[in-house]
């Protein structure tokens, strides 16, 4: 690849060296980027990926290497010197200021006016087909909303070459065929894409190079049609992965299934209207439906974070009229909610501070630290919890490790049913993997689970019964023949009905 | 009507202070009057300055509270080099040259030391502080010359030189604010400091700057003080960094940064100048000024939660009303349906 004519290259990385201390994470990376080039880069937690990319979009500096751009070099470690020679990086975790106005935070730092850039982010939000108010305030903005914010920062500086990573993460389908369509437009410009994701699918769809890396080296470079999804996964994690996409329900059978844990009737709330559905014990009830169908605040609602307006709901054949969180975690209906930097994680706190602090009020007066390290020292062996110890920051650990320690939190509570949302958002293959296991073995442990997920993929691979949230409402129920196709007939039936 | 007081605090302040007006106007007559506006001015001089410089720290999501020893600080080294015989535009500028100092070393240690403002700032409370008393050597500066009074006297409307200059300042900030795009960096950084940085803006010497320009007003504040006392007293400023960070409350700048305009500090300062008048004017006890001022500020900021809550409630609701409009339209019952029928 390095042989290739240098006129058309428009990144390059040449032995790039980082450590932090003394632990090293980039050993001697090299890259080139072609224009027009969609190239994706994949790499499980830790391999250096996300490094990779602060590298090169200026925001941490190499121990050595070097890093080229359009030709010109990156001197100095600066994301306003990156995006000068012509790089974006669109961050998974979209950065918003959220008392400014969706236009302000589109402009930012640029030396043009907000009000003379105004009918050119117009168009770019006409041509990506999505619905944007540039005048609301990106506080009332949701996580999808914030991922376009940042596509159009990234696209309004006219970049060369864009960073995009895991960009569909938080997207619908409906939206993240839209974007594939303006990444194949920017393609067809010259613009180069790393793009990263996890979703081989995707990849698939609209990659044309890939490159694997694994603990800071290059494992496997080159064309993408050369390599099979096993290749590809076995080069990413060398650990054995149980067969990614095949479905695995021989652990439990549909006999273990037991008594009704949590029947809701004509739940309305914030959002959604008029919801009815049964969960039982040992069941996984899989709860699809695209970004902003109403699940999230169904769950919400569900834990007592929301009013209700109307309905009720049976827990263990008793009502719960008075729902609070606190209430729910102690009858046993637990929830993980979807954004784990944001509501999720204690970030600055210790590990098994995390673990213990859905069962904080039941602590005695005293604490007993050394307790509440054995206890997550449990969940640490049992999950494959990656860190240094029970006293890390959570901060420090990588997304599919948070994740798992999120939902050692759930377990620590003992929960009969467990609501999970989007419990996969940004895990790469290995993590991902991980979690499925652990959902199934709790199933088989006779917790009753409802999955969250927009991702149909995940559902078809889990779920014993689905059923659809459309635009608030309910869309529909499968009980066998679960497939892909299947529920986003549901999902989307109405939602195209309304975009058309 | 509510959306306009939420959105805008300088509405809802204007018309607290308009009801007030009223009610003291009633009951004593005189006070409504050409004279009084022009105390409550000049009263506001120095507060304004303070608060304006707070304001533009505030707004980066950091806080100063050494403004008060800064005032001091500035204020005794122009009184220091008038009595020493320098000339009043030397002393004047020995004045702010310490003054941005001050405010330099806060922003130095904040911005490229990584020190928590808060620490920082209340490190150089003390220090500034004890500069001033080492230099002074804990006695009042006093027989300041005339030509520093003549600067805080009345060149008709009751304005000063100095009250121009502290107007001709608040429509400076307001300007570079509101419509430059440095201005914007302010907000930007306050609002959330990783993406401003990562959007290209120079977030450490933003930070830096509104450090200076904070020093620089506290200096300007320690020269009115001088110029309308005609002493200094080696307790100048103290206090008035707190009631300058009441103010930016008032007026409707974030603690946590990123929001606030300078209309509403500017209210604010008039706001709470015009009750100590008029409590003065009503022949209240002076001890009575900080209660009833603290007071006031809470039921404003109290009212003012409550229209927020009644705000955010009803946004919520018609975000969500969306959900329940009508039955959902039939394409989508058939596609289900299809489904149905096809297992």
């Amino acid at each position: 690849m390095t042989d290739q004519a240098a006129t058309g290259r428009v990144a390059q990385l040449t032995d790039i060296w980082k450590s932090y201390g003394a632990v090293p994470v980039l050993k001697g990376v090299s890259l080139a980027l072609q224009a027009g080039e969609v190239h994706a880069l994949l790499g499980g937690n830790g391999a250096g990926k996300s490094s990779l990319m602060k590298i090169m979009s200026g925001v941490i500096a190499a121990n050595s290497g070097a890093i080229e751009i359009n030709g010109r070099p990156l001197t100095q470690a600066s994301p306003a010197h990156a995006q000068e020679l012509g790089l974006y990086l669109v961050p998974q975790e979209a950065h918003i200021l959220p008392n400014q106005s969706v236009l302000e935070n589109i402009c930012l730092g640029l030396s043009a006016s907000p009000r003379a850039l105004r009918p050119r982010v117009a168009q770019l939000v006409a041509e990506l087909a999505v619905s944007l108010d540039l005048d609301a305030q990106a506080a009332a903005l949701e996580i999808a909303e914030r991922q376009i914010v940042e596509i159009l920062r990234g696209l309004v500086r006219d970049a060369r070459v864009l960073i995009l990573d895991e960009p569909t993460s938080a997207l619908t389908p409906f939206e993240t065929n839209a974007l594939f369509q303006r990444v194949r437009k920017l393609q067809a410009q010259g613009v180069g894409i790393f793009f990263i994701s996890h979703k081989l699918r995707e990849i698939r769809e609209i990659c044309r190079t890939i490159s694997v890396l694994r603990d800071g080296v290059i494992v496997l470079s080159g064309s993408l049609d050369s390599y099979s999804d096993a290749e590809i996964i076995d080069a990413m994690s060398r650990v054995q992965i149980t067969e990614a996409s095949g479905k695995d329900r021989t652990g439990r059978k549909v006999s273990q299934i037991g008594q009704p844990r949590l029947s809701v009737r004509g739940l309305s709330g914030e959002g959604f209207r008029n919801i009815s559905l049964d969960v039982r014990a040992g069941e996984i009830l899989g709860l699809a439906g695209v970004v902003g169908a109403g699940r999230t605040e169904f769950a919400e609602t569900l834990f007592g974070l929301r009013p209700q307006t109307a309905g009720s709901v049976v827990f263990d054949g008793a009502e719960m009229k008075k729902r609070s969180p606190r209430v729910c975690i102690d009858r046993g209906l637990v929830y993980l909610p979807e954004d784990r930097q944001q509501h999720g994680l204690f970030l600055e706190a210790p590990l098994f501070w995390n673990v213990s602090s859905y069962l904080v009020h039941r602590l005695p007066f005293f604490l007993r630290p050394g307790a509440e390290r054995k206890v997550f020292e449990t969940f640490r062996s049992s999950m494959g919890i990656k860190c240094t110890g029970p006293g890390q920051e959570a901060r420090g650990l990588s997304g599919g490790n948070q994740q798992k320690v999120l939902l050692a939190k759930c377990l620590s509570a003992r929960p009969k049913v467990l609501i999970l949302d989007e419990p996969t958002r940004g895990v790469d293959v290995a993590a991902r993997n991980d979690i499925y296991d652990l959902i199934r073995k709790l199933a088989a442990e006779g917790v009753a689970i409802i999955l969250i997920s927009s991702d149909f993929d995940e559902i078809e691979q889990l779920a014993d019964r689905v059923e659809v949230m459309a635009f608030g409402q309910s869309g529909g129920a499968l009980t066998d023949n679960i497939s892909v196709d299947a529920i986003a007939r549901l999902a989307f039936g109405a939602s195209e009905a309304r975009h058309a | 009507m509510l959306d306009l007081f939420a959105r805008n605090r300088v509405a809802t302040l204007i018309v607290v202070l308009a009801v007030a007006y009223a009610a003291i106007g009633a009951v004593a007559p005189g006070y409504l009057s050409g004279a009084t506006a022009s105390v409550v001015i000049s009263n506001s001089l120095v507060l304004m300055l303070i608060s304006l410089g707070t304001m533009i720290v505030i707004l980066t999501r950091n806080i100063d509270v050494s403004s008060g020893s800064v005032l001091g600080l500035s204020a005794a080294v122009l009184g220091l080099s008038l009595n020493a015989g320098a000339g009043l535009p030397l002393a004047i500028v020995f004045c702010l040259m310490t003054g941005a100092a001050a405010g330099a070393f806060n922003g130095l240690m904040v911005a490229y030391l990584g020190i928590p403002s808060i620490v920082a700032t209340l490190g150089t409370l003390g220090l500034y502080r004890g500069i001033m008393l080492v230099l002074t050597g804990g006695r009042w500066i006093e027989d300041l010359p005339q030509g520093l009074k003549a600067l805080a006297g009345n060149l008709g409307f009751g304005f000063s030189a100095l009250t121009v200059v502290v107007l001709l300042l608040v429509a400076l900030a307001w300007h570079v604010l509101r419509k430059t795009r440095f201005g914007r960096y302010f907000y930007a950084v306050g609002d959330n400091r990783a993406a401003a940085h990562h959007l290209g803006v120079p977030v450490r010497r933003v930070q830096f700057t509104a450090f200076v320009a904070t020093g620089l007003c506290a200096a300007l504040a320690g020269l009115v003080f001088a110029a309308q006392i005609g002493f200094i007293p080696n307790q100048a400023g103290n206090g008035v960094e707190l009631k300058a960070i009441a103010v930016n409350v008032l007026g409707g700048v974030s603690l946590l940064g990123g929001t606030g305009s300078v209309a509403g500090v500017f209210s604010a300062v008039i706001f709470i100048t015009s009750i100590d008048s008029a409590l003065v004017f009503l022949k209240i006890p002076a001890y009575w000024n900080d209660f009833i001022a603290g007071a006031i500020l809470l039921s404003v900021l109290l009212l003012d939660g409550r229209i927020r809550q009644i705000i955010d409630r009803r946004i919520r609701a018609r975000r969500y009303a969306v959900h329940a409009r009508g039955p959902v339209p039939s394409d989508e019952t058939t596609t289900a349906q299809t489904v149905e029928a096809g297992r």
